[in-house]
């Protein structure tokens, strides 16, 4: 009996000594280890043996089935990994062929710049405040200060719809409109669209963009003023970016100031893109007029404030590089999708 | 406007480099553009005088010319027809140097060496815009008693640097030398000296005999008129053309050049009339019914009656603060002449102006206001020039009608304030001695305050905040710390609706679709290509850059098909579009705005279907927690009439959706198939349901049944649909079309849709007891409402 296992496991081991694929091997297990397999076969005859002969036999005979089965098991990892091995030589592919199409558009670079004007003063508790873009020429002009025979308002600069309404110049309006509806403090950009009879060339258009921004408050100061833009400008342009406030003249504000930021293409030493001077001029800012405060029913003797306002389509444009206005407005595919 | 640098220093000492003066200026409030030297490369030119022509021995067209530089004689060579003997001309010695920068040297002209050259206008670099043709063709001739030896560098004013300063409309009385020098002053803390007038104690009252004036229109708010007999027109001394040319004004002659010389100086426009053109003693300043005038160049103007004239009681002899008349010009002739220095009110001028389209130096200063304290400064210092240079004498006496003389306005400023306001921390000293830098007169009181008189030349102070701006430019703009707000916390932030709009875009933008711009204008020509010109309801404008752009748009769809038709002709193969903007439409009641609307619009051409556009527009509805909008046909005349519909949330019209019109195709030049969609952006806003309620994960299995409905073809699916959600109840979970057939299998004009339908309960599992009567009901309605049957 003893010889008869062990002459088993030598034929089993021969066997599986030359299995080469799962299958073969699990024809193995079964044809010594299965149900009528010749080990398991063998095993059934134990019966037969004398009461000393078969836990000697029996110890041999479950050593010898887990040499197997270890044997099997051994195998079959082995099998597993070569077929593994052969399946991924077989799935080989050229990793450098293009990837499959996705389609996706992008937004408009107007979008994308005004986008990122907007986060910043929405960081500082801005709110963002629209408007009409067809608004009577008191919101316009009057409550602005500007007076009644300023060129401004000649068909020369500004559409007219009717004798008291046009397409507004600025997006100062809102202004008037909030602060007629709102108590201070208030603290709001307006971005939107305006017009002005311009002909169309590469750098004006008759249709264009601006956002004013508007803080008041009591006890907002000049310093205020400068400090709120420096703030804005470094985070558009840069850490680095300096700024430089020149006096100038607006009717809606006094004092009144126009920013300039060093250039962000040449860092203020001179180039094209600041004609040498280092400087870019990006918007006009002030104090808001006396005259304003009041035609908004605000008191300028408790409350102050400031304003400001920028051409978004010169940012957009400078911040990009573009070299004609026209191709904003355009929609070119080959131009809206190198925006992404 | 120009400066001359040179000029500006005979009133303040300037010791600091240009450019840094420039900054000054800049940082002050005077915006300076460029600074220009007149002519660099110039030197060594020096002024000689040609002693002696002789015919060159060995050339027709040469001339050999002996010239006297001062320090000894030179032979020049020169092929130049202007010159003549006795002339004084510029001469490049050997070594000089020319204005596009060429060396002079000794050369030899056919056998006779030239030792230099004489200069044109062009070889001095002088302006060439002020010469005629003629004088440029030739050598530049200059003053007889010009001295000689002189470098001309220095004589013409080569080395002056010219200032383009860009003036803001408030600051009227900085349009002059003067006006500068005095911002200079205060921007410097220098002294500014004193110009000379004619101060002649006059005791006779001469003028009284020859003219009286008379002012009937407010418009003109002073008039002084000063005569003065002419000894001879002819051309100003070199130091009154150099100043001229360096601000841009070209040299006519003694008495036109100094009113020009005042104007630039001062600020003040002058005018100078031959007495006796005027054909009258009076001068009138008032409107007239005339019809004409011809102006000083020679030009006939038409004139109306709201525009103010100088006349001669009868004719108007010049345009009030524009132009002069033709008719009482100075000629060689002219032997008296009446000096005009007169204010006349901004509006009055500017409306003149541009009615003619006639824009003067003179012009230009009185539409900004000029200050009526100067006219009688102006016209005593025109007078001293001429008397000075020899080109007039004085005829004693003066007019000066002003009716209404203006009085000083008078502040007061609270130091306190203005520190707080500006955010600086200045003494009261300090202010005030910023303030009498700028010419205010200061007087300081007790509680600190200052009391202020403003000079009559700042015609823009008005109150407080303008004198914080004069106290903030001269502390300098930079100087003011830079601070961060204080005040209550603002939360600020996005409403709902601008992070919806944001929201949307991005769904879009996540699906190919590119954001585009297009301008609000479109035209009655447009629109009717368009399928819709609608006349009643148009926003028109009253002054539109032509017809093209005379309409606000009323719709999106017409700039979305400009842009597909632009793309397409530049071989652009296919592209998809979006954008949100206003759409105008004129309002009902008339004392109202037009109404504006937001849209949203959507296009596509080359690859797309209008299934691919509904498919896109269904993601934004879910993605606006809309679920089940209708789409039944019907849309604007734009559309494809089989292939449009409208799009609604329950009973609220949100847009239309479909393929552009084969006619509208053909009219903007579009590919055949273009799909649009236009939804408004407020119904759609409104529409949505944007809180998000968990349901629990399903826990017993679904059961799923196919049903085919062969109906006739042009019953729309959606009714289809409709049934089977009205007869299922809520066990039904999802409904899905998968299959669309026509064809050989079913018989003419019919279709079949394949209904994927899911059912499941929350509860229990279905089984065939539950969802069989479900299907029959179905079936039972599909049939008897639309005679449709199931294809088994």
């Amino acid at each position: 009996m003893e010889l008869e296992i062990k002459l088993i496991r030598d034929h089993c081991l021969a066997d599986l000594n030359e299995v080469e694929e799962l299958k073969a091997l699990d024809n193995v297990r079964i044809k010594y280890l299965g149900k009528k397999g010749t080990l398991t076969i063998a095993l059934k005859g134990m019966g037969k043996l004398s009461s000393e002969e078969r836990p000697i036999i029996g110890k041999l005979a479950n050593e010898i089935r887990e040499e197997i089965e270890q044997n099997i098991t051994q195998q079959k990892q082995a099998l597993e990994q070569k077929e593994m091995e052969a399946q991924i030589r077989e799935e080989v592919i050229d990793v450098s062929l293009p990837g499959k199409k996705h389609l996706s558009g992008n937004l408009h670079p107007l979008t994308t710049t005004v986008n990122e004007l907007k986060e910043i003063f929405l960081g500082m508790g801005f709110t963002i405040e629209e408007g009409p873009e067809i608004e009577w020429t008191k919101y316009n002009f009057d409550y602005l200060n500007v007076p009644k025979e300023h060129s401004a308002r000649d068909l020369q600069d500004t559409f007219y719809y009717k004798d008291d309404i046009v397409l507004r110049t600025q997006t100062s309006p809102v202004q008037v409109r909030v602060m007629q509806e709102r108590k201070p403090p208030l603290r709001m950009i307006s971005p939107g669209r305006v017009y002005r009879t311009d002909e169309v060339d590469a750098t004006h258009s008759p249709v264009f963009h601006q956002m004013e921004g508007l803080v008041i408050d009591k006890g907002i100061t000049m310093g205020d003023l400068k400090g709120t833009l420096d703030l804005f400008a470094k985070k558009l342009f840069g850490e680095q970016t300096k700024t430089k406030f020149r006096p100038h003249q607006f009717y809606f504000t006094e004092p009144s100031a126009e920013m300039d930021v060093t250039c962000f293409k040449c860092g203020g030493v001179g180039c094209k893109v600041c004609s040498n001077t280092g400087w870019i001029e990006v918007l006009g800012c002030g104090m808001v007029h006396p005259n304003v405060l009041k035609a908004c029913g605000i008191d300028p003797d408790v409350y102050s404030g400031f304003a400001f306002g920028l051409g978004l389509d010169r940012i957009a444009i400078t911040k990009y590089g573009i070299t004609d206005l026209r191709l904003l407005f355009e929609n070119d595919l080959r131009f809206l999708s190198q925006f992404k | 406007m120009l400066v001359s640098l040179n000029w500006l220093k005979e009133y303040v000492d300037i010791n600091i480099a240009p450019y840094d003066f420039g900054e000054v200026l800049t940082m002050s409030g005077t915006k300076v553009e460029t600074l220009t030297v007149v002519s660099e490369n110039v030197s060594n030119i020096l002024t000689g005088k040609i002693l002696k022509i002789e015919q060159h021995p060995n050339a027709d067209k040469l001339v050999v010319c002996t010239v006297d530089i001062g320090t000894d004689e030179r032979i020049i060579v020169t092929a130049a027809k202007n010159v003549f003997e006795g002339a004084v001309v510029p001469v490049a010695v050997d070594g000089a140097v020319t204005a596009n920068g060429t060396e002079i040297g000794t050369s030899d002209f056919r056998g006779v060496l030239s030792y230099g050259m004489f200069c044109s206008i062009e070889e001095l670099g002088m302006n060439a815009d002020l010469f005629s043709k003629e004088i440029m063709e030739g050598i530049y001739i200059l003053p007889a008693n010009t001295p000689l030896g002189m470098d001309v560098r220095k004589l013409l004013w080569l080395d002056d640097v010219i200032i383009d300063v860009e003036l803001t409309a408030n600051r009227s009385d900085c349009q002059s030398i003067v006006g500068i020098a005095k911002e200079s002053a205060a921007a410097l803390d220098l002294p500014i000296r004193d110009f000379k007038i004619y101060t002649k104690d006059e005791k006779r009252n001469d003028i009284s005999n020859y003219l009286a004036v008379k002012v009937e229109n407010e418009a003109c708010s002073r008039y002084v008129a000063k005569l003065l007999k002419v000894k001879k027109v002819e051309p100003s001394p070199l130091w009154i053309q150099v100043k001229l040319m360096n601000s841009g004004v070209r040299p006519i002659n003694n008495i036109v050049d100094v009113t020009n010389y005042v104007m630039l100086e001062l600020g003040q426009p002058l005018h100078a009339f031959d007495y006796e053109s005027l054909k009258s003693k009076e001068i009138v300043v008032k409107t007239t019914n005339d019809k004409k005038i011809i102006t000083l160049d020679n030009k006939e103007r038409n004139i109306n009656d709201s525009m103010l004239m100088i006349t001669n009681g009868s004719i108007p002899v010049a345009i009030a603060g524009v132009m002069g008349g033709e008719n009482s010009e100075i000629t060689d002739n002219t032997s008296v002449i009446v000096l005009e220095s007169a204010c006349f009110y901004k509006n009055s001028v500017r409306l003149t102006s541009k009615q003619l389209g006639l824009r003067t130096e003179a012009s230009s200063r009185f539409e900004k206001g000029v200050d009526p304290e100067l006219a009688n400064i102006a016209a005593l210092r025109a007078t001293y020039l001429l008397e000075e240079i020899g080109a007039c004498e004085v005829i004693e006496g003066i007019i000066d009608v002003y009716p209404q003389p203006v009085s000083p306005k008078k502040l007061s400023l609270d130091i306190d304030w203005v520190n707080a306001f500006i955010g600086i921390s200045v003494s009261e000293d300090a202010v005030a001695n910023m303030l009498k830098r700028l010419f205010f007169t200061v007087k300081s009181c007790a509680s600190g305050k200052l009391e202020i008189e403003v000079p009559s030349f700042r015609q823009d102070i008005e109150g407080k905040q303008d004198l914080a701006e004069e106290v903030a430019r001269m502390f300098g703009y930079d100087n003011i710390p830079s601070t961060i707000m204080g005040g209550e916390t603002m939360i600020g932030g996005k409403t709902p609706i601008q992070k919806y709009e944001d929201a949307i875009k991005n769904i879009l933008v996540g699906q190919g679709y590119y954001e585009t711009l297009t301008t609000s204008f479109t035209s009655e020509k447009r629109l009717i290509a368009l399928n819709s010109y609608f006349k009643d309801t148009l926003v028109r404008l009253v002054n539109p850059l032509g017809e093209e752009n005379s309409i606000m748009r009323h719709t999106l769809i017409g700039h979305q098909l400009e842009v597909i038709s632009l793309n397409y002709n530049r071989k652009n193969p296919s592209g998809r579009f979006f954008e949100l903007a206003n759409t105008y439409h004129k309002s009902e009641a008339p004392d109202e705005l037009p109404r504006e609307e937001k849209m949203l619009v959507i296009s596509t051409y080359g690859s797309d279907d209008y299934f691919e556009l509904k498919g896109m527009v269904e993601l934004l509805l879910t993605h606006s927690g809309i679920n089940h909008p209708t789409f039944s046909a019907g849309g604007s005349d734009f559309l494809h009439p089989g292939r449009k519909s409208v799009v609604y949330v329950d009973d609220v019209r949100l847009g239309e959706i479909g393929e552009i019109h084969p006619s509208v195709v053909k009219n903007y030049d579009l590919p055949k198939r273009c799909y649009v969609c236009e939804l408004s952006f407020k119904a759609l806003y409104e529409s949505c349901v944007t809180d998000i309620k968990f349901i629990d994960l399903p826990k017993f299995p679904a059961s799923n049944r196919d049903l085919a409905i062969q109906l006739k073809a042009d019953i729309p699916a959606s009714s289809v649909e409709t049934i089977i959600r009205k007869n299922s109840g809520d066990i039904l979970e999802s409904i899905e079309l998968f299959d669309v057939y026509t064809g050989e299998q079913i018989p003419e004009n019919f279709k079949s849709l394949a209904y994927a339908l899911n059912f499941r309960h929350h509860e229990r599992t279905l089984n065939d007891d539950d969802i069989n009567p479900v299907i029959e009901k179905i079936l039972e309605e599909l049939n008897s409402s639309l005679d449709a049957q199931i294809r088994e």
